[in-house]
C-alpha cells in the first residue's frame, strides 16, 4: 500500500499543505516545531482513526480556526480516499473512506496497515508492562479481527467485574455468589483465549524479531520475547488454571476491589542471549531492541495481512551510533514506502540516496521539495 | 437566558430522550411549535395511548393491550418451549422470521454491574415462579451475543441447571439471510471457528 498524496488544512501549523510522495523513502526535514511530525501524525490518523500525539482533536486545530481537515489518497489494487474532518463548533469528527462515513475504528483497522517508530518507543523496553501489552495487542488487533473483538469483550468484562468486586468490598452479601461466578466464567473464557493467541503469536514473532535484530546489529546476539503470565504456565487446562487462580485469590480481590489475575496483568519479558534486557541491557542494546521490534512488526504484519504497511520513523536517527544508523538505513530499503523525519539532513548521512527518494523541507507549516 | 417557560420545559423534556442533546431538543420543540394544532394533538394522543393502552403481559412481560398478551393466550403456540429475550423488541424480530412457535419470557434487560443492574432487577424471579406452574421442556436463551448478554446467559444457564430442563443458546454467527459480503470480518471469523457438522 502506498500513500500517494496528502492534504492538510488548518491542521496544527499547516494552513494548507498539499504533498505528493515517493513510493520509496520520503525524508521530511525541518527544525522542531515547524510541522514535520505533524505530517506523520496526519498519516497515522488516516490509517488508524487515532491520534498518536494529540490528546484531543481540538488540539489539532490551527490557532483561531474552527475546522480542520486531512485527506489522503492511498493506492494498492484500487485507489482509496480517506478524509478526516473536525469541526470545533460541533465538536465532532467525521472519518470517511471514499465518501462513506465510518462509525467504528474496527471498520478500518487492518485495512491501512501502518507501523510507527517514535522516540517514545523507549517505553517498550524500559517502561511498564502496560506499554508492552499495548504493543502486542495493537499488532494482534490489526492482524486478527477475532483477537480485537475478544480483547474488547475482555476489557468490558473487567470493568463490570471490578464494579462487582467493589460492591462486595462494601457489602459482601449485596452480590450473589452465582452472579460473580457468571462474570468469572466470562473472564476465564475470554482471558484464556487472549493468552492462547498471545503465546501463539510470540512463537512466530520471535523469528521475525531475531531476523530484524541481526539485520540492524550484524552481531551474535539473539533477542527473545517470553510471555509472563499470572496464570500458571502449561499448555493444557488453561481455563481450569485460570479458575483455580480466581478461587485462590477471591478474598484478596474483594478486599482490594480489583481484578488481580488474568492477561491484563501479564508481561512480555525481553532478553538477549538469555539475559533480561531490562536488568542487563546496555543503552545500545535497548535502542537496537526497540528498532528491531518495529521492523519485526512491519514484516510480520506484511506477511499476515498480505499487504505492505506504511512505515513512519519519527526522529529515529538522532541518537543512533554510526554503525547502527548505517545498518538501519540499509535495511529500510526492504520496506517499501517509508516516511522519515529529521531536524537536519546531516543526520541522515548514513543513507545511500536513491533516485526514487524524495526530500521534503518543512518550515513554518510550509512545504518545499528539495 | 430569556426563553419563555413552556418552551424551556419542552426542551428539557425532549433532552431526557436517549440520544437527544440540548440542541436537538430545541430543534424538536420549535418544530412542534410550527406544526398545525391538530397534528400536534394527534402526536399527544399517540403518546397518551402508548402509556394508557399498553402494558406489560403479566406472564411473559411482552408489550400488550391486554392483561395477558396474544402470544401467551394463543392456543396455537407451543407452551413447552420458552425463549428468553432481553426486550420486547427482540420478540418482534424473532416473530418476523415466522420460524418460532413457542412462547417468550422478557428479562427486561441484562446483567450489567456498571449500570447497577443485578439479577434482582431482571424478571428472573418471575421466570422461576413461572417454571413452577408451566410445564417446559426446552428453554432457548436468545440474548444478544455481547459481553453483558453472555454473562447473563451464563448466569441463567447455571441457575436453570437443577431444574432438569434442556437449555440451549441461539447460534452465534452469520445473520440468517445475511450476505457474507456485508458481515464484518470478526463475524465471519467467528462463524468459521464455530462451524457445525453437516
Ligand atoms: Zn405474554
Amino acid at each position: 500500500m502506498v500513500l500517494q498524496s496528502l492534504q492538510l488544512k488548518n491542521y496544527r501549523i499547516h494552513s494548507n499543505s498539499l504533498l505528493t510522495f515517493s513510493d520509496g523513502i520520503n525524508f521530511i526535514v525541518g527544525e522542531n516545531g515547524q510541522g514535520k511530525t505533524t505530517i506523520l501524525e496526519a498519516i497515522y490518523s488516516l490509517c488508524t482513526t487515532k491520534n498518536f500525539k494529540a490528546s484531543s482533536d481540538q488540539e489539532l486545530l490551527q490557532f483561531s480556526t474552527a475546522e480542520c481537515e486531512v485527506t489522503g489518497t492511498f493506492q494498492e489494487y484500487t485507489s482509496d480516499i480517506v478524509r478526516i474532518y473536525y469541526s470545533s463548533t460541533e465538536t465532532k469528527r467525521s472519518f470517511l473512506v471514499n465518501g462513506k462515513l465510518i462509525y467504528r475504528p474496527s471498520e478500518v483497522i487492518g485495512k491501512f496497515p501502518i507501523v510507527l517508530l517514535t522516540p517514545e518507543d523507549h517505553q517498550l523496553t524500559q517502561g511498564a508492562p502496560a506499554d508492552r501489552r499495548k504493543f502486542v495487542d495493537a499488532i494482534l488487533s490489526q492482524s486478527n479481527p477475532l483477537y480485537m473483538e475478544t480483547l474488547l469483550d475482555y476489557s468490558k468484562t473487567l470493568k463490570h467485574r471490578s464494579f462487582l468486586l467493589n460492591r462486595m468490598k462494601e457489602d459482601f452479601r449485596s452480590v450473589s455468589p452465582d452472579e460473580l461466578e457468571a462474570w468469572n466464567t466470562k473472564m476465564v473464557t475470554a482471558g484464556s483465549s487472549l493468552i492462547t493467541y498471545r503465546k501463539k503469536f510470540l512463537t512466530l514473532f520471535n523469528t521475525y524479531l531475531a531476523q530484524a535484530y541481526s539485520a540492524i546489529l550484524n552481531d551474535e546476539e539473539l533477542p527473545l520475547i517470553e510471555y509472563q503470565t499470572t496464570i500458571a504456565n502449561g499448555e493444557t487446562g488453561l481455563e481450569e488454571k485460570f479458575s483455580e487462580q480466581l478461587a485462590k485469590r477471591k478474598d484478596e480481590e474483594i478486599r482490594r476491589g480489583t481484578n488481580l489475575v488474568g492477561p491484563h496483568r501479564d508481561d512480555f519479558i525481553f532478553s538477549i542471549n538469555g539475559k533480561a534486557l531490562k536488568i542487563f541491557g546496555s543503552q545500545g542494546q535497548h535502542k537496537t531492541f526497540q528498532v528491531a521490534l518495529r521492523f519485526a512488526q512491519f514484516f510480520y504484519m506484511k506477511d499476515i495481512l498480505g499487504r505492505t504497511p506504511i512505515f513512519l520513523l519519527d526522529d529515529a536517527f538522532g541518537e543512533l551510533d554510526a554503525k547502527r544508523a548505517a545498518h538501519i538505513s540499509n535495511y529500510i530499503r526492504n520496506v517499501g514506502q517509508a516516511f522519515i523525519t529529521a531536524t537536519d539532513l546531516a543526520n541522515l548521512s548514513s543513507f545511500l540516496r536513491s533516485e526514487n527518494d524524495k526530500v521534503i523541507e518543512v518550515s513554518s507549516g510550509q512545504v518545499a521539495y528539495a | 437566558m430569556n426563553i419563555s417557560e413552556p418552551l424551556q420545559i419542552a426542551i428539557e423534556e425532549f433532552s431526557k430522550f436517549p440520544g437527544i442533546g440540548k440542541k436537538t431538543a430545541q430543534r424538536l420543540s420549535l418544530f412542534l411549535l410550527k406544526k398545525p394544532i391538530d397534528e400536534v394533538e394527534k402526536f399527544i394522543g399517540a403518546i397518551y395511548n402508548l402509556k394508557h393502552k399498553l402494558k406489560f403481559c403479566s406472564v411473559c412481560f411482552n408489550i400488550t393491550e391486554f392483561e395477558i398478551c396474544e402470544i401467551c393466550t394463543s392456543p396455537k403456540r407451543d407452551k413447552s418451549i420458552l425463549c428468553i429475550v432481553e426486550e420486547p423488541s427482540d420478540i418482534i424480530a424473532i416473530e418476523r422470521t415466522n420460524e418460532y412457535n413457542g412462547v417468550y419470557h422478557v428479562l427486561s434487560g441484562v446483567l450489567s454491574p456498571l449500570s447497577g443492574i443485578g439479577p434482582e432487577a431482571l424478571k428472573i424471579n418471575e421466570l422461576l415462579k413461572r417454571l413452577k406452574t408451566q410445564e417446559v421442556s426446552e428453554i432457548i436463551l436468545a440474548l444478544n451475543p455481547d459481553t453483558e448478554g453472555d454473562a447473563t446467559s451464563l448466569y441463567l444457564g447455571k441457575l436453570l441447571q437443577p431444574l432438569n430442563i434442556k437449555v440451549t443458546r441461539i447460534a452465534r454467527g452469520l445473520p440468517i439471510g445475511g450476505d457474507l459480503e456485508f458481515a464484518d470480518e470478526a463475524t465471519i471469523a467467528r462463524a468459521v471457528s464455530n462451524r457445525g457438522l453437516l
